[in-house]
């Protein structure tokens, strides 16, 4: 009984290995060798490769490869339209000091690039506000930007046009990978990378830079934590009239915090600005559903209407979605006009999301420096929504049956766009791996080996942690609804100094100096939440006189943090 | 996780052999010889025992991938020193071992000559383990990146892969006492025997066998472990018996050899005047201690 059973396995595994063997035979394709094979021709990826392809010492010892997809030589050949992409990203001065290093920012059309001198982020409940300038950055160098405004694709067109520079690099693009497998000959563990054109390469090292649902991460059975935020995010193109002679040019970026998630104003020309919106799924799918002028008129009062009212109309958006007849302009602007009347909101202030276009040409209103301009049409076609998660990628480099891999940006690691963070941590992964790459190669190890990639998440794994769950911790708080009223002004008060925590670690991160300064820069915010929370305390007993005294310790925090070191 | 290890000593020896890097420091590589009287064949049953890991940088030989990068860098920044002491200002500094005929003496899985000869280094790795010699073969044939030939191995890879200025490299199982009755004295520009002197019979004979077949003007880089209390706590206490990190039997106390007897036996080699060429100049040692840490 136990022979018979015995030799019907032993069979089926004599079947299996000829069946293995026949396929083996018949596509007997002799696989091509690689030392670095990129997966994804995504901003992160392509900075990766155009980082490596810019040492001296890879470029002479390194057959570097990346495939994607889709066709990069449409993005490579990308127009310039006159219109702006939707998909648009706050590049920070450290992400772009390492650009201009690896000489791809001079391939950036800097013209659609657009500074951003001051940003304006306030609590959509308490309107509890803090500013921040780039003039308020003391650094060595003066900083005349907080960041960079840039439309993905004139980044990813820059790369590529730099990547054609230089010889080492090959792109192969519309070609998808297709499977994945570790090559078991003999004891190897190299990947054997099967691509869609029936090519076979065999990689030493293999790099995951392939989006949230990462193959590579995969195949390197790495497991990835997190939660999808109950919230997606919407995107698009919004005209407005130019900023008057007598208010600053459009170089500010506005946030307000709703308790549905934040809705962001980014500045891309005079007169044009991008929008991201991140609401509840169901809202989202109503809003991308109306009329373009209904949703213009949407998100002007999002930046300006109080919360309560906010709250109505987004209800009455769902409903009229709900009943199949969405709402429309004119009753929306009835609506509006009720609210405002009830907040007496006056028709011709700032904060009137019912001004006309001429009227916001004329002498602005008082506080309309503190307000994103009235919005006046959506560029067509740009409104798109997405889902928004946390995930972090258990450990960047593979092990065992997934040896010889690493991941960089969204394999790695998604985050909540509020802090405009997502594309800087990917770019510093490129950076900090490229690295990683080129000391391994001038130590003449295998850069595919554990050893060899160790530096590469001692330097990024704990960076991107502390900016992950810095800015899942701000969502959470702005998500809290109306707490009772009697805790309403206190936690007015956390805001506020939540706010100015977050102001310190933004700016910090805005600065031109890499790795040191933004350590430093979290290291304090950490420093002043603990502060932040004693003050609180005191605070909350002492009632409101205290609250100037909080602000003054924040405000000195701020100052230490600002402040040139040696 | 980190550990400060014992303490390295570089020695630098001037004559025929120009000079003479001596580290110490812990873990655990092979000595030669299969015939002749320095190979300790306990040693090498032990390590062929042991030589499916070589290349499992989590397992038993671990530490030695670890610290495999600080002996590269060791070798390169010795090399490129001597070379502007010598005059050579025009120097490429990344190509400091570009063409050198190296031997790596006691290869053990072939950690240290892959980086070699990555480095460009046309390198001969032997170790007196059969075993050791064919995982280190198995390993390198994986790698089309290094030009590596193996009389028993079918060339798994075509011509097709462009060797990007790398060096040769060959394992060959024997001793360096063979070697040396072989290939004759002054063979090798630069003999490297890491981790292997506390694991030999007779290290005076193993030393001088070293010496022989390098080069005049060459050098040699030896590492080892000093017999010092901290370093029987670190290699022989911690790492065999408390922690179970290596193999226990794998290091023996009284084989460490300490940097001072290193030095006095290279001062006694050259005015014994052993060494088969004539003396040009005086022996110069030096010694260096360098503290490494693991991460």
């Amino acid at each position: 009984m136990l022979s018979t059973s015995n030799s019907r396995t032993a069979l089926r595994q004599l079947q299996r290995s000829r069946c293995l063997l026949k396929r083996l035979v018949h596509n007997s394709i002799v696989p091509e060798h690689c030392d670095v094979l990129v997966v994804g021709g995504g901003p992160a990826g392509l900075a990766f490769a155009a980082a490596l392809g810019s040492s001296h010492r890879v470029q002479e010892s390194l057959r570097v490869v990346l495939v994607e997809a889709s066709d990069l030589s449409k993005v490579k050949q990308w127009s310039l339209p006159e219109g702006y992409s939707n998909r648009v990203s706050s590049i920070t001065n450290a992400s772009r000091g390492f650009l201009r290093d690896i000489g791809a920012w001079s391939h950036v059309e800097e013209s659609r690039t657009r500074p951003v001198e001051e940003m304006q982020v306030w609590d959509g409940i308490s309107d509890a506000r803090v500013a921040f300038s780039a003039s308020e950055l003391l650094s060595s160098q003066p900083i005349s930007e907080l960041s960079r405004l840039t439309e993905n694709l004139n980044l990813q067109r820059a790369l590529l046009h730099r990547i054609a520079c230089l010889p080492s690099i090959e792109i192969m693009d519309k070609v998808k990978v297709q499977s994945i497998v570790q090559d078991n000959q003999d004891g190897s563990d190299w990947p054997l990378v099967h691509l869609s054109d029936g090519r076979v390469i065999r990689t030493r090292l293999l790099v995951g830079a392939d989006g949230p649902n990462s193959p590579v991460r995969s195949y390197a059975g790495i497991k990835s934590y997190g939660w999808a935020y109950d919230t997606h995010a919407i995107v698009g193109t919004l005209y407005h009239t130019p900023r008057g002679p007598y208010s600053p040019p459009n170089t500010t970026a506005y946030q307000r915090f709703l308790p549905t998630g934040p809705i962001a104003f980014l500045p891309l020309s005079e007169t044009a600005s991008s929008m991201v919106w991140s609401t509840k799924p169901s809202l989202a799918a109503a809003l991308k559903a109306v009329e373009s002028s209904v949703l213009v008129a949407m998100i002007n009062a999002a930046f300006r209407l109080p919360e309560v009212s906010i709250r109505y109309l987004h209800s009455r958006i769902l409903e009229a979605q709900e009943s199949g007849s969405p709402l429309t302009l004119d009753e929306l602007r009835e609506e509006l006009a009720f609210r405002e009347q009830s907040h007496s909101i006056d028709s011709h202030s700032a904060f009137s999301s019912l001004m006309s276009s001429e009227e916001a040409s004329g002498i602005p209103p008082e506080g309309a420096d503190s307000l994103p301009p009235p919005i006046t049409s959506i560029q067509p076609g740009t409104i798109a929504s997405f889902p928004l998660r946390l995930s972090h990628a258990e450990s960047y480099v593979g092990e065992g049956k997934g040896a010889r891999t690493v991941l960089v940006g969204d394999a790695a690691h998604t985050i909540h766009p509020l802090a405009g963070q997502g594309l800087n941590l990917g770019l510093a992964d490129a950076e900090a791996l490229a690295e990683c790459i080129d000391q391994a190669v001038a130590g003449g190890l295998d850069i595919g080996s554990h050893t060899a990639l160790l530096s590469y998440p001692r330097n990024r794994y704990f960076e991107n942690h502390k900016m992950l769950s810095a800015v899942d911790k701000l969502h959470k708080l702005y998500s809290t609804t109306a707490e009772p009223v009697v805790w309403a002004r206190s936690v007015g008060l956390e805001v506020v100094n939540e706010l100015d925590t977050v102001k310190t670690a933004l700016m910090m991160s805005a600065g031109s100096h890499r790795t040191n300064v933004s350590q430093t820069g979290w290291e304090l915010a950490a420093r002043g939440v603990g502060s932040i929370s004693q003050n609180l305390h005191s605070a909350r007993m002492l009632g409101e006189g205290v609250a100037g005294m909080v602000g003054a310790s924040v405000q000195q925090l701020f100052k230490q943090a600002t402040t040139p070191r040696q | 996780m980190r550990a400060s290890t014992s303490s390295r000593h570089i020695l630098r020896s001037a004559k025929n052999i120009r000079t003479l890097h001596t580290t110490v420091q812990r873990q655990t590589s092979l000595a030669s010889s299969s015939s002749s009287s320095t190979v300790n064949p306990d040693e090498i049953a032990h390590f062929s025992r042991l030589s499916a890991q070589w290349w499992d940088e989590r397992g038993e030989f671990g530490m030695l991938h670890k610290m495999n990068p600080v002996r590269t860098q060791f070798v390169r920044e010795k090399l490129v020193e001597m070379e502007y002491e010598d005059g050579h200002e025009d120097l490429n500094e990344a190509k400091v071992l570009e063409g050198l005929k190296v031997l790596d003496v006691g290869c053990g899985g072939g950690l240290f000559s892959e980086s070699l000869t990555r480095l460009g280094a046309n390198t001969l790795g032997i170790d007196a383990s059969a075993s050791n010699i064919a995982i280190a073969s198995l390993h390198a044939s994986n790698d089309p990146a290094l030009s590596f030939t193996s009389s028993s191995l079918p060339q798994r890879f075509g011509s097709s892969v462009s060797h990007k200025g790398k060096g040769k490299l060959t394992y060959e199982h024997t001793s360096v006492e063979d070697l040396l009755a072989r290939e004759g004295p002054n063979s090798f520009d630069v003999v490297c025997s890491m981790e292997v002197v506390e694991h030999v019979d007779n290290p005076r004979a193993f030393l001088t066998s070293c010496a022989e077949i390098l080069k005049p003007g060459g050098h040699l880089f030896l590492s080892t472990i000093a017999r010092t209390p901290l370093a029987y706590f670190l290699t022989i206490f911690s790492a065999e018996q408390l922690l179970r990190f290596v193999t226990p039997g794998t290091h023996t106390w009284s084989k460490y050899i300490n940097p001072s007897e290193l030095t006095s036996f290279f001062h006694n080699l050259h005015s014994s005047s052993s060494l088969s060429s004539p003396s040009s100049g005086e022996i110069e040692v030096k010694g260096q201690t360098m503290d490494i840490e693991v991460g």
